[in-house]
């Protein structure tokens, strides 16, 4: 390959504006490469899926009792015996929502740290773009993690679908606007307050408490049910239990998945305009490039 | 279109400081406000080497935030190729190449062709073209040979190519580099020198910060001096060293010395001051005379003191250097 | 001389246990998060035991443990928990985190030996999380209530040589996180690990063979179990008296195996060089 001197001069003309489906792509590949020659989150991704259930399947098999004596209530409440199937379903949107925050929700601020955020910003590009970017990885890794949950589930757990997996997958794919949008005001926000960690333990902390990972919502008192309505979690994981568990038909959750379309039209916008504004506020504060 | 590169006008910007007392019982906050750049105003000509010399703290960097968008200015107006910053941020930044202080602008865990790769798609260019570019690119930074092992593993000062190598990407017409050769060993920073002196040649507009002197000294067509947020100098670093209006200082090392010789050279219009001492050690005479006009003088005092029959063993000019400009208008040292 | 030293060694431990206090009031939010997640992590567990109640009582429960009061087993377990990830989280990260802002090679360059050293940060440790552990027990039996019978001092004494071979093991581990590049991971996985496996939320009976074998070779799964049995005289194990003796017996060979593991890898990255590294 042979460039000249002459054919590089400064052209006159400036480059073309760069498609934002490109940039896009090239930050998903960016994020692709990272990830793949640092793998030491390989192991994570095959130990959390069983590890994490591990806890609460076997404090709910102590607590049914030897031979299930004490798992009438259970079963009376949420119409499954399947407490196994049960915590996993939970257990996994969780674990989806963790790992939203910690690889999505801090990946602005991770860079920010390292200082790489500021040359993506003297890029001619929306910077909305790199968000988007950044969360089509993100959503590519919560695909291949959930994929190895099912197996992992199914050599360790025993776990079998009673439902139509399929119908699993589309409360899956409708939740994805309402975590993202999550995601997008979760990144802006720790941003500028620049305590990742915190802010993870306390999102992930509302969800552990309020939206049934464990447990049945009929069980919690009136004020935190109230709470649980307004977290879209709550109704994936309930949709999801219903398919999965007890076999429910779309028209049975089709209420839900509504309203999950909902919260993320709503949380989207939220979540973009949380973005502008941090944009905004970081550029006034110069706050871009410290930490 | 302008025919300045970059114009800036009365340009501000003003910080709100959180002072936070932290103790666990009680927060105090304190709002105070600090002035990072006030009322700045200056104009790069297209095509030359703008340099901004000053000492740590004096603002250089906030400004070079704002003319790169990354922040926007209490109050003032940035324009450049005659497009105001605050509201053509995009077409700017296509122009703009801009190198941050610090060697963490790029990523680490990427290998050097990676991080070309991905900085040219942000800027719009891909495929073939893009490959040419890098191609070129890493080959003239002396990259080539280690482009695809991780910029962990380079050196700072093949860290700091390789953020130049970024820059250039999409062959902006105006280069920004801050502190461009801060932490690099000597060899490193020369390379650099003739880098950024390359960039000049193929007709790119540069604007530089640096807190060394001789740096701006040598690569600068026209120097700001800033301190404390304000511009307090501007000219071409030999105006500015005219400006100062100080002598020259010649030292001479003598085998001999004598009144006479002295009475015979303070006849010499241009002389300003003459100190003579005898070095007991050396057995010489070391003879420091100031003139105040250059080298007509120097002929002349050296014709005087050899027709006296006294030999010159040895002979030092100086002039004055940004270093005597920047204490001469501010009182301190540039290093302090 | 020798006296000496020692002076020396003393003033430097109390230097890094100011230091501690200092850095941990920096960061108000992280002591709130410390008492706040046992509570969070309590809550799904509390709702789950309440969805097998029948008549307020977990019946079924009883017939593992010997006591139906779940709660009570839980917060029991949730406490020493705390203990454990408190000390894992306070050695490793702290280490990890000196070690990324660059501070951990000039406390290195001190002519203080690294056992003293981690000595030093122990001491704030322990007492932050002997202060954790009370507000969390104290703020877990306001909101959810539970019960515990007397014995609370020799539960006490049980446990003591437990968190002395934790912080020897809490050493190792540290200093393993060292040579990682992802010590949240680390740490995350071997916390969560250590407590479920020794049966922080059950009791490990009901564990599969296989984990219940790993189960019992972890001294930590007879420092839940005693406690327990102290407190809530729930069928224990083994006799009191020989998990007592297990958890001594742990206490020696704990912390002798953290400071060969502290001495390896000490000696590791100085030959490596990967100490300011990251």
């Amino acid at each position: 390959m042979d460039t000249t001197y002459e054919s590089i001069r400064v052209s006159s003309k400036a480059n073309a504006s760069p498609s934002i489906l490109i940039a896009i792509v090239y930050i998903f590949k960016k994020e692709l490469t990272q990830f793949l020659r640092y793998p030491s989150w390989f192991v994570s991704m095959l130990i959390w899926p069983v590890l994490f259930p591990f806890g609460y399947v076997f404090t709910a098999k102590a607590l049914s009792g030897p031979a299930s004596s004490g798992i009438n209530t259970f079963s009376a409440l949420t119409g499954t015996t399947d407490y196994v199937s049960y915590m996993i379903i939970g257990t996994t949107m969780w674990m989806w929502v963790n790992w939203m925050l910690w690889g999505f929700g801090s990946s602005l601020r991770r860079e920010q740290v390292l200082g790489t955020l500021e040359s993506n910003w003297l890029c001619p590009i929306p910077k909305t773009t790199l968000l988007f970017g950044y969360s089509f990885f993100q959503l590519l890794y919560s695909f291949v993690f959930m994929g190895i949950s099912l197996i992992e589930f199914m050599l360790f757990y025993n776990f079998r679908f009673t439902g139509n997996p399929l119908l699993a997958l589309l409360i899956i794919v409708a939740s994805i606007p309402s975590i993202y949008g999550i995601g997008f005001i979760f990144a802006s926000i720790i941003m500028w307050v620049k305590e990742a960690n915190s802010m993870v333990f306390l999102v992930r902390g509302v969800i552990t408490v309020f939206c049934g990972i464990t447990y049945p919502l009929a069980i919690l008192p009136n004020w935190m049910k109230g709470v649980s309505s307004f977290i879209p979690v709550t109704y994936s994981i309930r949709s999801l239990r219903a398919v999965i568990s007890a076999g429910a038909r779309i028209g049975d959750v089709r209420t839900d998945i509504m309203i999950l379309l909902l919260f993320g039209v709503i949380l989207m916008t939220l979540g973009i305009l949380a973005f502008n504004y941090t944009q905004k506020k970081v550029k006034e504060t110069g706050s871009l490039g410290h930490y | 279109m302008s025919h300045y590169a970059i114009e800036v006008q009365d340009l501000k910007k003003e910080f709100a400081i959180k002072k936070k007392n932290v103790s666990f019982w009680k927060r105090r906050k304190e709002n105070k406000s600090f002035v990072a750049v006030n009322d700045i105003s200056f104009n790069v000509n297209k095509g030359e080497i703008f340099g901004f010399l000053g000492p740590n703290g004096a603002g250089k960097t906030t400004t070079i935030k704002m003319i790169s968008t990354l922040l926007r200015p209490t109050c003032g107006k940035i324009l450049i190729n005659g497009l105001d910053v605050q509201k053509n941020s995009m077409e700017i930044l296509k122009n703009l190449g801009t190198v941050l202080a610090g060697e963490r602008s790029i990523y680490w865990k990427l290998t050097g062709r990676e991080n070309l790769k991905y900085f040219a798609a942000m800027n719009g260019i891909t495929g073939k073209k893009a490959k040419e570019k890098i191609d070129y690119l890493l080959k003239r930074f002396s990259l080539d040979k280690r482009a695809d092992e991780t910029v962990e593993k380079y050196s700072t000062g093949m860290k700091q190519r390789i953020a130049l190598a970024k820059a250039l990407v999409a062959d902006p017409p105006i280069v920004i580099l801050d502190e461009p050769t801060s932490g690099l060993d000597p060899q490193s920073a020369r390379n650099l020198r003739e880098i950024i002196l390359e960039f000049k040649e193929e007709g790119r507009t540069i604007l530089l910060t640096t807190h060394y002197m001789e740096e701006a000294d040598q690569l600068s067509d026209r120097i700001a001096i800033i301190d404390h947020g304000e511009i307090i100098a501007l000219d071409t670093p030999k105006n500015l060293k005219r400006s100062l209006n100080k002598s020259n200082t010649i030292t001479f090392e003598l085998n001999r010395w004598n009144d006479v010789i002295e009475k015979e050279l303070q006849q010499i219009k241009s002389i300003e001051n003459i100190n003579s001492y005898f070095d007991e050690n050396n057995r010489k005479w070391e003879v420091k005379v100031q003139i105040n006009n250059g080298n007509e003088t120097i002929n002349n005092l050296i014709t005087t003191i050899t027709n006296s029959n006294i030999k010159i063993n040895n002979f030092k000019f100086e002039e004055p250097t940004l270093e005597d400009v920047f204490i001469n208008l501010t009182g301190k040292s540039l290093r302090e | 001389m020798k006296w000496q030293k020692l002076k020396f060694y003393m003033t430097t431990i109390w230097a890094i246990t100011i230091k501690d206090i200092k850095i941990f009031f920096r960061y108000p939010i992280n002591a709130i998060f410390r008492i706040v997640e046992p509570i969070m992590w309590i809550t799904p567990v509390y709702f789950l035991a309440k969805s097998f109640q029948i008549g307020g009582e977990n019946i079924g429960f009883k017939l593992f443990s010997g006591t139906s009061d779940y709660m009570a087993f839980l917060i029991i377990g949730s406490i020493i928990a705390s203990f454990v990830s408190a000390i894992l989280w306070g050695m490793g990260f702290s280490l990890k985190n000196e070690m990324d802002s660059g501070v951990l090679e000039s406390n290195w360059l001190t002519p203080v030996p690294l056992l003293v050293q981690m000595i030093g940060r122990s001491i704030f440790s322990v007492i932050i999380t002997l202060i954790n552990s009370l507000i969390v027990a104290f703020l877990v039996w306001l909101i959810f209530g539970f019960e515990i019978g007397n014995g609370i001092v020799s539960a006490v004494i049980t446990l003591f040589p437990m968190l002395i071979a934790l912080y020897g093991i809490g050493f190792g581990i540290a200093s393993l996180v060292l040579i990682t590049n992802n010590a949240n991971n680390v740490i995350d996985i071997t916390n969560y690990l250590l407590n479920s496996i020794s049966g922080n939320r059950f009791p490990v009976e009901i564990l599969p063979r296989v984990i219940l074998a790993v189960s019992l070779a972890l001294p930590l799964t007879y420092g839940f179990d005693s406690v327990r049995g102290i407190l809530l005289e729930t069928n224990t194990l083994l006799p009191l008296y020989q998990e007592q003796l297990i958890l001594v017996l742990f206490m020696f060979v704990g912390t002798a195996i953290g400071y060969f593991i502290l001495n390896k890898v000490e000696k590791y990255c100085k030959t490596i060089g990967n100490i300011g590294h990251y």
